[in-house]
C-alpha cells in the first residue's frame, strides 16, 4: 500500500522557531511577518524572508537582511601531518592585526560591507603561528573564528527534541531538568499511541505534556491535573500546534482543587437589561461549566492508559490520588530531576501490591565529536537528565482476586 | 474480531484469540495466545485458559490448585522486546526512545528500516507512527523476513508495517522521496546511505539515523553522509542505569564508642520486615536505637554499550521562486 505523505514542515506566520547562531547559542522567536530579527553581531534579518522556507538548511544574511541558503561547507580534509606544536609559543603577537584593526573588519561586516570568509583570511594570514599549526589546529581556528564572525543561523523546528534540548540548554528549571533522552523514555515507557488517553501531572510547564500531545492523533486525550486554577503550559505554546484542534479536543485542564467537585447545574439566567457584557461573561462562565463537566466525565470514567507525573509535590501522594483512575496493564511513569525525592515513592510502590515490575532508572547520554581522524567524546556534557520511576499498574480485581485465592 | 491490535489500541478484557504476556518475574516473561480449551503449565502449576479468558488485563490468574499465580499482561512494544525471541542483536528501551525522538517519529510519518531484525523496533516504531503512517522494513535474511512477517501478520500490524525481504546494500531500498525518516542498522551501513538519500522525501526536511556498535562503522558512515551532502552528524551513545533502594541502620560512631553493638546486615527475615516497613517508612525514620535511612545504589550489573547512533539531515531542495 501506498501511505500517504504528511504535508511539508513550512515555516508559517506565528510559528515560534528556534534560531541557532554559529556560536551555538539560540534564542526561540515568533515570526511575525514585519518584524527584524536581530541576531547581535550575527547580523539583523527580517523574519518575513524566513516565512514560506522548509527547516534543514544554513541561512547567511546578507546586506540589507535577505537570507540565501549557505551550503556547509562538510567536513575537512585535514590529516595527520608532521608538523606539531613544538615552535609555537603562546604569544599575543602571533597576531599582527591590531586591536582596532580588527573591530574595524567587524563593522564593515556587521554593515554587510565584508564577509566572515573574508574577515578569517585576513586573520589567518596575519597569524604568524598559522602556518606552524598542525592540520587540524589550522581546522580548529578557522572554526573557532567562524563561530565568531559568520552571519549565518539554523532555523530549527520546534520539534520535541529541538524544543527539549532548547530549554535543557538554556532554561532546565522551567522543565525541571529534564534532558530529551529521559523524555524520550517517558514516552516509550507510558506506550503512548495515537488514540491512548492519558492522566498526567506536568509541573514543568507541559514539556512532558506538550510531547504526548504530539505522539497522540484524532481520538486520543491528555488531562492534566494542574495546581491554582489555570494551568501553566507554556512550553506548549512554541510547538505550533493548531490552536483549536488541541484546546477542544485533545487537552483536557483539571485543577487540583476541582478533583472532587461535585457539578451543579448551570442557573446564571440573564434579565431583560443585561448588557453585551453581561450576555459574553455568562456565555464564557457557560463555556468553562461545560468544560469542567466534560473533564470531570472524562477523569471520572477512569480506565487511562497512562499515568505520567512530573510534580513538586510528593509523588507518593499524587499516585494514591491518581492511581485509581488508571487501567489494569497500564503503566505508570513518574520522573523527577533528583533521585531522593523518587525513593520513598519507589519503595513504597515496590510493596504495593497494586503494582509490577517496578523500576528506579537514570539515563546517561554522551555526544561523540565525529570527524576525519578526531572522533572522542564532547570535553563538555550535561551532569544529568533526571530520573524515573516506572510500574505496571494491576487490574482492580487483582488483589482481591489474590485475597479470596490466600 | 478477537485478535488482539496490540499497537495502537489497548484492550481492557481478554478474549479467546488475544496474545498475553505472562508475566512470572521480571526476568521471566512469555507470551501466548489464549485458546479455549488450552491450558498453560509451569513450574508454578496449571492454568487453563478458559480461566483467564474474560479476566481483565492486569489480572493475577491462581493456579488450578490455587497455590502458584502469574500476572496477564497486555502487550506492548516494550514488552514485546523483553520476550521477543531474538533472531539478532536487538534494539532496547534507550535507544529505541531515543531514536524515535530524535526522528520526530509520530502518527503519519513515513520510516524506512533496514534490517529488520527481530522486529523489536519495529513494534515501537509501528506504535508511534501509527495510525496514519507507514513502516517500510528491509531484511536480507529470508528465514528472519518470513518471521518477522508472521508476527507483524499475528500482530495486527499489516496495515501499518510493509516488509520485504531485500538485500538494501546490493540494491538498495527501492523507494523514491517517499520517507520522513531512515533508520539503517546494518554491517556497512556506508553502502546504504546514496540510497537512504534517495528514499528521502525532498519536500521537507529528512532524517537519518545509523545504528552501528564499532566506532570505525560511525567513522565510514559519517563520512559517506557528509560525501552525499547531509547536514548536522551528531553521534550519541545512550545507556540506563538501575538503582536499587534499601533503608539500612546508619548510626553514629557513638554506638561503637559507647560499646552497643549494631547490626548492619539483615538476615532474610528482618530483611522482609524492613522491605515491608520501608513502605511507610519516612526518608530517615526512627526505629529502635539506630536511625534508619533510605539508601540507593546502582545495580551490579549493567549494559556497557550498546551501539553508537549516527543521526544526520537531509535539508530539501531549494526549489527556484
Amino acid at each position: 500500500m501506498i501511505a500517504s505523505r504528511l504535508d511539508p514542515t513550512v515555516i508559517k506566520s506565528g510559528d515560534h522557531v528556534i534560531i541557532r547562531m554559529p556560536s551555538s547559542n539560540a534564542k526561540i522567536i515568533s515570526l511575525k511577518p514585519d518584524n527584524t530579527v536581530s541576531l547581535g553581531k550575527f547580523g539583523t534579518f527580517k523574519a518575513s524572508e524566513l516565512i514560506g522556507k522548509t527547516f534543514g538548511h544554513t541561512y547567511e544574511i546578507e546586506k540589507g537582511g535577505s537570507i540565501v541558503p549557505h551550503t556547509l561547507a562538510g567536513f575537512d580534509n585535514a590529516d595527520i601531518t608532521e608538523a606539531n606544536n613544538k615552535e609555537i609559543l603562546d604569544d599575543p603577537k602571533a597576531q599582527k592585526l591590531t586591536f582596532q584593526e580588527i573591530e574595524q573588519l567587524k563593522t564593515m561586516s556587521l554593515s554587510g560591507d565584508m564577509s566572515a570568509q573574508e574577515i578569517i583570511a585576513s586573520l589567518t594570514e596575519n597569524n604568524e603561528s598559522f602556518d606552524k599549526k598542525t592540520e587540524f589546529s589550522k581546522s580548529k581556528y578557522i572554526l573557532r573564528k567562524q563561530k565568531k564572525f559568520m552571519k549565518s543561523f539554523v532555523p530549527l523546528e520546534t520539534s520535541v527534541y529541538n524544543l527539549c534540548n532548547f530549554f535543557f540548554e538554556f532554561n532546565p528549571g522551567k522543565i525541571r531538568g529534564i534532558r530529551p533522552d529521559t523524555l524520550s523514555q517517558i514516552l516509550s515507557l507510558a506506550n503512548v499511541y495515537s488514540n491512548a488517553r492519558v492522566l498526567a501531572v506536568d509541573d514543568g510547564q507541559g514539556m512532558i505534556i506538550g510531547s504526548l500531545l504530539t505522539r497522540i492523533s484524532k481520538g486520543g486525550q491528555v488531562i492534566g491535573i494542574h495546581d491554582g486554577d489555570v494551568s501553566n503550559y507554556d512550553a506548549i505554546r512554541y510547538m505550533n500546534f493548531p490552536a483549536e484542534d488541541i484546546k477542544d479536543h485533545r487537552l483536557y485542564t483539571l485543577p487540583w482543587s476541582k478533583l472532587y467537585h461535585t457539578m451543579e447545574p448551570f442557573t446564571e439566567e440573564l434579565t431583560e437589561d443585561s448588557s453585551i457584557d453581561d450576555r459574553s461573561g455568562r456565555e464564557r462562565r457557560l463555556r468553562g461549566h461545560t468544560r469542567l463537566s466534560e473533564t470531570l466525565d472524562t477523569v471520572r470514567r477512569g480506565e487511562f492508559d497512562a499515568l505520567v507525573i512530573s510534580t513538586n509535590y510528593n509523588s507518593k501522594s499524587v499516585i494514591e490520588r491518581l492511581a485509581p483512575y488508571l487501567g489494569g496493564s497500564r503503566m505508570l511513569v513518574v520522573y523527577d530531576q533528583s533521585k531522593d525525592a523518587l525513593l520513598e515513592t519507589f519503595a513504597w510502590l515496590r510493596q504495593s501490591p497494586d503494582f509490577l515490575n517496578v523500576r528506579l532508572t537514570e539515563s546517561w547520554l554522551r555526544e561523540y565529536q565525529v570527524l576525519p581522524s578526531r572522533t572522542h567524546p564532547m570535553m563538555n556534557t550535561s551532569g544529568g537528565g533526571g530520573f524515573i520511576v516506572s510500574a505496571i499498574h494491576l487490574a482492580s480485581t487483582a488483589t482481591a482476586t489474590a485475597t479470596s485465592s490466600s | 474480531m478477537s485478535a488482539v491490535t496490540m499497537l495502537h489500541q489497548y484492550k481492557t478484557t481478554i478474549e479467546d484469540g488475544d496474545l498475553v504476556v505472562v508475566y512470572i518475574n521480571p526476568e521471566s516473561m512469555l507470551t501466548i495466545t489464549m485458546k479455549k480449551g488450552s491450558v498453560l503449565n509451569n513450574k508454578f502449576g496449571s492454568f487453563p485458559h478458559d480461566k483467564m479468558i474474560g479476566l481483565k488485563y492486569g489480572s493475577m490468574a491462581t493456579s488450578l490448585n490455587g497455590r502458584g499465580f502469574v500476572y496477564l499482561l497486555h502487550p506492548t512494544p516494550e514488552l514485546w522486546t523483553q520476550v521477543v525471541p531474538h533472531r539478532t542483536q536487538i534494539l532496547y528501551l534507550p535507544d529505541i526512545s531515543f531514536i524515535s525522538l530524535y526522528l520526530d517519529l509520530k502518527p503519519g510519518k513515513i520510516v524506512i528500516e533496514s534490517g529488520t531484525g527481530s522486529g523489536s523496533f519495529s513494534h515501537s516504531i509501528a506504535r508511534s507512527i501509527a495510525p496514519t503512517g507507514h513502516l517500510y522494513t528491509f531484511e536480507y535474511h529470508e528465514l528472519r523476513a518470513e518471521t518477522a512477517r508472521k508476527e507483524f501478520i499475528d500482530h495486527n500490524l499489516t496495515e501499518i508495517v510493509t516488509i520485504e525481504h531485500r538485500d538494501v546494500l546490493a540494491n538498495g531500498f527501492g523507494k523514491v522521496g517517499i520517507a520522513d525518516a531512515v533508520f539503517l542498522d546494518l554491517p556497512a551501513p556506508w553502502d546504504a546511505v546514496a540510497s537512504a538519500k534517495e528514499a528521502l522525501r525532498r519536500d521537507t526536511i529528512g532524517r537519518v539515523c545509523s545504528f552501528s556498535p564499532c566506532i570505525e562503522q560511525v567513522q565510514r558512515t559519517a563520512l559517506a553522509l557528509d560525501e552525499h551532502g547531509f547536514a548536522d552528524i551528531r553521534m550519541y551513545e545512550c545507556l540506563v542505569r538501575d538503582y536499587e533502594v534499601r533503608t539500612l541502620p546508619l548510626p553514629d560512631i557513638e554506638e561503637a564508642i559507647g560499646g552497643q553493638k549494631v547490626n548492619f546486615k539483615l538476615n532474610k527475615n528482618d530483611r522482609k520486615k524492613r522491605k515491608l516497613e520501608s513502605g511507610a517508612a519516612s526518608l530517615a525514620g526512627q526505629s529502635g536505637t539506630s536511625s534508619e535511612v533510605m539508601l540507593s545504589k546502582p545495580a551490579d550489573q549493567a549494559r556497557g554499550h550498546t551501539s553508537y547512533l549516527t543521526f544526520a539531515i537531509l535539508a530539501p531542495e531549494v526549489t527556484s521562486e
